[in-house]
């Protein structure tokens, strides 16, 4: 924000609050800020160099009602620092609808990027589909990890979540256990503690369930096996024969200041050390107990979340185990952190390059300039060059969004329900926030604040329903109109009932078209030596394991290089950059808003398939 | 420090343990506090680098309100090291910030000793004669010099080091050396007991890649005096003889082969300038 010096009004949007790791780079901030609200923060600092400006922070959800149509109408340009896909898909319909020209951007690592859209003359943000975040099949994570990345979605959205969260929630665990020799009476009881247990014996009997029982189990399938190195089952009293002793600290103290930490009791004190087995066991026993002793009231409610030192314990400890029981190397407690809470690595000089190149493409707007460009930043020179500017393409005329193409779906219109459509399509594909979905004049459902108890029990019913049997029969050949008003985004989505489908390659039963689909990128793209691509490793993924939604493509984000697939483009002659030091002094009266997420700045990569180069390119 | 701070977690993420501490043991000598100097010096200190010392002889005038974020109305009229070097300290009090206001040109001609204290210096605006003197000094110092000049929206940044060892270099792709232009004797028996032009069409697809490409690299460094594929087009031959072998079109066994050939190219061994240098 320091590069801005224009007399105009600005708008921050930001829900977050300053953390301690944002500090080796958001230099706004102090240590003293640390827990408050970045938006204000940040806007009390700017002042103090540019003391004549308006800045009005909101502390808030970009997603919120208030930011409608209207509100993003006030702006001549809006600037995204947003961290997840979801809601730039968001802002980028806003922009769209209030014809409000859009500056894109992200960084991780090294590498960043910066977009232009401007309705009409260039591809909207969505114009180009942003690859799917990674998904495991749920055989992979439940019966055949093959690396650490599987047995840390195991340790979190499985093992945590069945000791620590919902019990109602859906768990496949136990998917292995389904076998006819346990009853189900079995299966219920197996995560109680039973009275006369103290902490340390029900950890081990879950820990020799979990790692010992259902390996055995496992293992009964010789099919599964036959090609692959079969795993050790583990059990505590092997690996641990000998009881813990009493570590300092009570558990039961109730006037403990610290935060309970199952490497501090243990006198485990470097996240970045690799415990061997015996540590992993010792920190699992420890870290179950103090779970369900200091934090007894939270059980049954807690998700993970990485900034929970315990629960970042819990999973490492287990996804070491199941690890060392699959012969995966193990990793540190700093490792598995990233990995399980998503962490982006992120340092001060990328963003300091983005914002700039930010503010360039800005101006450039607010002069009607013309000559935006692309600007992605290498890890590494490409053709001697840094940063890789790109001439903006033509709005691609098959987009939903922007080009309102309509959609067509494959569905069982006789298996599947309207809640499915909702959840999978409408909102996960579609990224609609609050849904309006018609068929021919009939609401089908709708989601707002305002609506009557009547219409509330009606949509509600109509979600359990499946789609022939709807009020409004939906059935091969209705055309369904979905919408999202705060968006003004419209979808005309054509329905094409089909019997069968692919348990393994369309587990949802659903198929969406019309919009082209970034497609699959390979596995390994290490053999892609000498131009420029970096590694997958280096991408952000959102939420790995989807419980029901996991499909069996390994869809890896896209490349950091999109110089990969296509040529570099020649620079425009015709178009001369403004030379001038005295922007600022000419920029009256315009308006630019600034919208930030979280601390963590995600790079939202464009995946240029085959099909990139023969668009037009927009002058 | 056995536990790193949570303030660096980003960052060590990219670099580790051991790139921190280089960064946090490393002293930094900066010319000129302009906006150039200031915002690389800003990027260090956010990251924890050691010390940073800042020298510049100017004072605050009102014109550099406008393009420098670290200075504002209350340094007007002060040294300009001094207000950047305040500001500097806040963005991470671990650093260890000095300033001295003096002009670097004066600095570099009555001075040069100065120099050799400092991990890099960082030397931004200086002309071509003060550049040239600082070079000669810094080589001979044996200390990292940058150069960064910038002009309105262009500019640019100068390395001057001497050849040293990058030992962690964090590959992004390791290519693996699956020994196939010079097998081991187990691996060359096993290929040895595989016919690559078996007749029957699926044994012919289920022959591993590995071995198709550990029998044709043969075939060509015979053909070939011992040398590998290293220009283009005898990669793209490589690539065709390759192909040649195909006898349908689903073999994913040759397919493979071919994706995986740069992994013959590279060559092995120790470079041979490595070998014959003395230094």
């Amino acid at each position: 924000m320091q590069h801005y010096t224009f007399d105009c009004i600005y708008l921050q949007i930001d829900m977050d609050t300053i953390e301690v790791s944002n500090l080796n780079r958001q230099f706004l901030f102090r240590q003293s800020h640390v827990g408050q609200s970045k938006a204000k923060v940040a806007r009390d600092a700017v002042l103090r160099f540019r003391p004549h400006i308006s800045i009005t922070p909101y502390h808030a959800n970009v997603k919120d009602s208030d930011f409608n149509v209207n509100f993003f109408k006030q702006f001549n340009v809006v600037l995204n620092g947003l961290d997840n896909l979801d809601a730039r898909r968001h802002v980028n319909r806003l922009c769209l609808a209030a014809e409000v020209p859009l500056v894109e951007s992200g960084t991780t690592g090294f590498l960043g990027q910066v977009t232009v859209h401007v309705k009409g003359k260039t591809e909207c943000y969505e114009c180009q589909p942003k690859p799917a975040p990674k998904t495991y099949p749920v055989c992979t994570i439940t019966s055949t990890p093959s690396k650490f990345v599987h047995c840390i979605v195991w340790a979190k959205d499985l093992l945590f979540a069945k000791l620590f969260g919902d019990k109602n929630q859906e768990n496949d665990l136990n998917v292995r256990s389904n076998d006819s020799c346990s009853s189900s009476e079995n299966k219920n009881n197996v995560f109680e503690r039973s009275d006369d247990e103290d902490w340390e014996q029900y950890g081990r009997r879950i820990y020799d369930h979990v790692f010992g029982y259902n390996i055995e189990l496992a293992l009964s399938d010789e099919e599964t096996w036959k090609n692959r190195t079969k795993p050790r089952p583990m059990y505590s009293r092997d690996v641990l024969p000998d009881k813990m002793t009493q570590q300092n600290g009570n558990a039961d103290k109730t006037d403990d200041l610290s935060p309970a930490s199952a490497m501090a009791s243990l006198g485990l004190k470097n996240p970045q050390d690799i415990w061997c087995l015996m540590e992993n066991t010792r920190v699992f026993l420890e870290a179950l107990k103090l779970f369900f002793t200091s934090r007894k009231k939270e059980i049954g409610n807690l998700s993970f979340d990485k900034d929970d030192q315990l629960a970042v314990e819990f999973v490492t400890a287990a996804a070491n185990i199941r690890a060392a029981s699959f012969n995966i190397p193990l990793h540190s407690l700093f490792e598995a952190k990233g990995i399980a809470g998503n962490i982006v690595h992120a340092v001060a000089t990328t963003n300091a390059i983005v914002a700039g190149l930010i503010v360039i493409e800005a101006i450039k707007v607010l002069k009607k300039d013309g000559c935006y460009r692309m600007t992605y930043c290498l890890e590494h020179p490409s053709k001697k060059m840094l940063l890789m500017p790109v001439e903006p393409f033509e709005p691609n005329k098959s987009c939903c969004v922007c080009s309102q193409t309509p959609l067509s779906l494959e569905i069982n219109t006789h298996r599947s329900k309207l809640r499915d459509f909702v959840e999978k399509i409408v909102k996960a594909k579609l990224g609609m926030n609050s849904p309006l979905i018609m068929c021919g004049l009939a609401l089908l459902y709708e989601v707002g604040d305002d609506l009557e108890k009547d219409m509330i029990e009606n949509y509600t019913a109509n979600l359990e329903k499946v789609l022939s049997e709807l009020p409004s029969p939906v059935t091969g050949g209705t055309m369904l109109t979905v919408e999202d008003l705060q968006q003004e985004f419209t979808c005309n989505i054509y329905i094409k009932h089909r019997e069968e489908f692919d348990e393994e390659k369309e587990p949802d039963e659903m198929v969406l078209s019309g919009w082209t689909q970034a497609p699959p990128e390979k596995k390994d793209d290490k053999t892609s030596i000498g131009n420029g691509a970096s590694t997958s490793k280096s991408l952000p993924t959102e939420p790995m394991y989807a419980q029901k939604d996991t499909e069996v493509k390994e869809i890896s984000d896209g490349t950091a290089s999109p110089g990969k697939k296509r040529k570099l483009p020649e620079f425009s002659e015709g178009c001369t950059l403004d030379q001038s030091n005295d922007a600022d002094e000419t920029m009256n009266h315009k308006k630019i808003q600034k919208l930030d997420d979280d601390d963590d700045d995600l790079v939202m990569l464009d995946h240029w398939g085959k099909d990139t180069c023969k668009k037009q390119r927009s002058q | 420090m056995a536990e790193p701070k949570a303030k660096y977690d980003r960052q060590l993420r990219i670099w580790g343990e051991h790139g921190q501490a280089a960064l946090e043991k490393a002293t930094i000598c900066l010319l000129n506090c302009g906006p150039t100097g200031s915002e690389t010096l800003k990027n260090l200190v956010l990251g924890g680098v050691g010390s940073i010392t800042v020298i510049d002889g100017s004072k605050v005038e009102p014109g550099d309100l406008g393009n420098n974020f670290m200075v504002d109305e209350s340094c007007v009229g002060q040294s300009k090291a001094k207000c950047v070097c305040t500001f500097l300290q806040e963005l991470n009090d671990a650093v260890k910030a000095k300033f001295i206001e003096e002009y670097p040109e004066a600095l570099i001609g009555s001075n040069p000793s100065f120099f050799s204290q400092f991990t890099i210096v960082v030397a931004t605006q200086l002309v071509e004669d003060s550049m040239i003197k600082l070079d000669k000094i810094c080589r001979e110092a044996n200390v990292l010099l940058i150069f960064a000049r910038s002009y309105g929206l262009t500019g640019f940044v100068r390395i001057s080091v001497k050849e040293h060892a990058v030992i962690e270099s964090k590959p992004d792709h390791f290519l693996d050396d699956l020994r196939l232009n010079n097998p081991w004797p187990e691996l060359k028996r096993f290929a040895e007991t595989i016919d690559l032009n078996v007749t029957d069409p699926v044994a012919h697809k289920h022959t591993p890649y590995v071995v198709i490409l550990v029998k044709i690299v043969e075939e060509w460094t015979k053909a070939h005096s011992g040398a590998l594929p290293s220009t283009w087009d005898e990669k793209k031959e490589f690539k065709e003889l390759l192909k040649a072998g195909m006898v349908a079109m689903d073999e994913d066994n040759y397919k493979e082969a071919i994706e995986a050939s740069f992994k013959v190219f590279a060559s092995r061994g120790i470079n041979s300038d490595l070998l014959r240098d003395n230094a």
